[in-house]
């Protein structure tokens, strides 16, 4: 029986060559398998968002698809975002504007802002929320968030704009 | 939360997807989306021997064709193609609509119109559009195909009339009628549905209304078309009575849920305000 796969994954840059158990979930694999705690898991059911990635550039719940099905794709985690202690302008927006207090969603909110940021619109705050909805924070009450990504956005198409 | 074991397949075609299918004997499951399936697997809800992963399969099941007056959906296209597609937008507006109060925007990254018509949620925004579209649901197996309306397709709670070792390969639609209204009310904006409405007429000759459908979600086990209350709109041109006459014959097909989200109680108290509702506002001329 099939119950074990081979896969070859580039994660945040790095061909990894794995034998995963069918049943195992992405989010389990990245934490056990690579290490990669960055990537948060909450619910396990596709509810909190926590477990947020990019699989070849789309934000998608890890918990919700099976290590197996990377095999062949390319996967964007957290620890993709900094460089050495320098924090990527998305996370420094999350400092500046404090869109963080435990600090556990925010992996998925990164994840989630950063395939956003790479469309280049400059969104209303109303469709950031939509846009952000699909992750939950229990701490800051979302207002900080949506500024630090509200900022960030603004950011990066001023950036685009001016070549 | 974590799933049973289960072997993993896939495959390279259609075919040898049907093809595994079979050789299960009924007890595999397709895998598309994933957005339904594996929460349930996890909660262990469900274990299959084995899933099947269309997801390689997008050349033959990915596609938005526009074939004369009719449009065909593949089981594979997503959410998030269907948001973003200029011919849905051009020949199906009420489907693109629809899409945005379906979960959030990784959900609707991954999830597939196949998916969410084979899980048969009685809230599923997706089941309620094909309804009031009047699609049809083309499933095949290795034996060949079949053409399933989508007012057969819903058989209860989660359940539909598709085998277990039938694929649903496409939705086709007829032309839309050219008056289409959506209402939903939930807890919270990209939840399921408390309850959802769909309406959808053509104007005909002297303003009377023709190829009238209303659809009602999280009112039954299934989502269904009232259609006694169409049939007191159709021919017809409506005036604030036969409106009333038909938001009260909507209410002959509610026998409404108690779950977590809404009393049964909540549920039947909307059901006329809000196809009332949809009714004046389609009559009012707006479109949408
Ligand atoms: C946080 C969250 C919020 C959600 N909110 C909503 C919502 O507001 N409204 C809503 O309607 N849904 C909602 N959903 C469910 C979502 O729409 C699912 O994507 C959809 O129900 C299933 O589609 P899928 O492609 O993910 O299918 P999967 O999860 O892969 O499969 C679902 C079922 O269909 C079967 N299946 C899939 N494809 C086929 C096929 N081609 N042929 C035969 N059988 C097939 C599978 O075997 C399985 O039994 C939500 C889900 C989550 C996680
Ligand atoms: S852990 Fe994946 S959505 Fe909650
Ligand atoms: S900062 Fe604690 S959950 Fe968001």
């Amino acid at each position: 029986m099939n119950e074990h796969i081979d896969i070859t994954v580039t994660v945040n840059g790095e061909v990894h060559e794995q034998r995963v158990e069918a049943r195992t979930h992405a989010a389990d694999f990245l934490r056990h398998q690579l290490g990669l705690t960055g990537t948060h898991v909450g619910c396990e059911q596709g509810v909190c968002g926590m477990c947020t990635i990019l699989v070849d550039g789309q934000a998608i719940k890890s918990c919700l698809m099976l290590a197996a099905q990377l095999d062949g794709a390319e996967v964007e985690t957290v620890e993709s975002l900094a460089v050495d202690d320098r924090l990527d302008p998305l996370q420094q927006a999350f400092k500046d504007e404090h869109a963080l207090q435990c600090g556990f969603c925010t992996p998925g909110f990164l994840m989630t802002a950063t395939a956003l940021a790479r469309e280049g619109r400059r969104l209303g705050r109303d469709e950031i929320r939509q846009e952000l909805a699909g992750v939950l924070c229990r701490c800051t009450g979302y207002d900080h968030i949506v500024d630090a990504v509200e900022h960030h956005l603004d950011a990066t198409a001023e950036a685009r704009a001016d070549g | 939360m974590k799933a049973a074991p289960f072997e993993y397949v896939k495959p390279a075609t259609v075919d040898e997807a049907l093809q595994a299918l079979e050789d299960h004997l009924g007890m595999a499951r397709v895998l598309a989306g994933g957005q339904s399936l594996l929460p349930m697997l996890g909660m262990r809800l469900m274990r299959p021997s084995a899933l099947v992963d269309i997801n390689g399969l997008a050349g033959e099941l990915g596609r938005i064709e526009a074939r004369g007056s009719e449009t065909v959906v593949g089981a594979l296209v997503r959410y998030a193609t269907i948001e973003s597609s200029p011919v849905v937008s051009e020949r199906l507006p009420l489907l693109q609509h629809i899409v945005q109060y379906i979960g959030d925007r990784q959900v609707r990254n991954r999830g597939t119109i196949g998916g969410a018509l084979a899980q048969a949620d009685p809230t599923g925004e997706m089941a309620l559009a094909c309804l009031v579209l009047d699609a049809t649901i083309v499933a095949r197996t290795t034996q060949g195909e079949r053409d399933i309306p989508a007012a057969d397709f819903f058989a209860g709670s989660y359940a539909s009339v598709l085998e277990p070792e039938e694929l649903l390969v496409a939705v086709r639609f007829p032309l839309a009628p050219d008056h289409c209204r959506f209402f939903e009310r939930g807890r919270k904006h990209n939840d399921f549905a408390v309850l959802s409405v769909a309406v959808a007429a053509s104007r005909g000759a002297e303003g009377r209304w023709e190829g009238v459908r209303i659809g009602l979600g999280g009112v039954n086990d299934r989502p269904l078309l009232a259609e006694a209350a169409a049939a007191a709109l159709e021919g017809r041109t409506w005036d604030d009575a036969t409106i009333d006459a038909a938001a009260a014959l909507a209410m002959e097909v509610v026998d409404a849920p108690d779950d977590v989200r809404a009393g049964a109680a909540y549920r039947e108290h909307l059901v006329p305000i809000h196809v009332r509702r949809l009714l004046r506002e389609l009559a009012q001329g707006e479109q949408r």
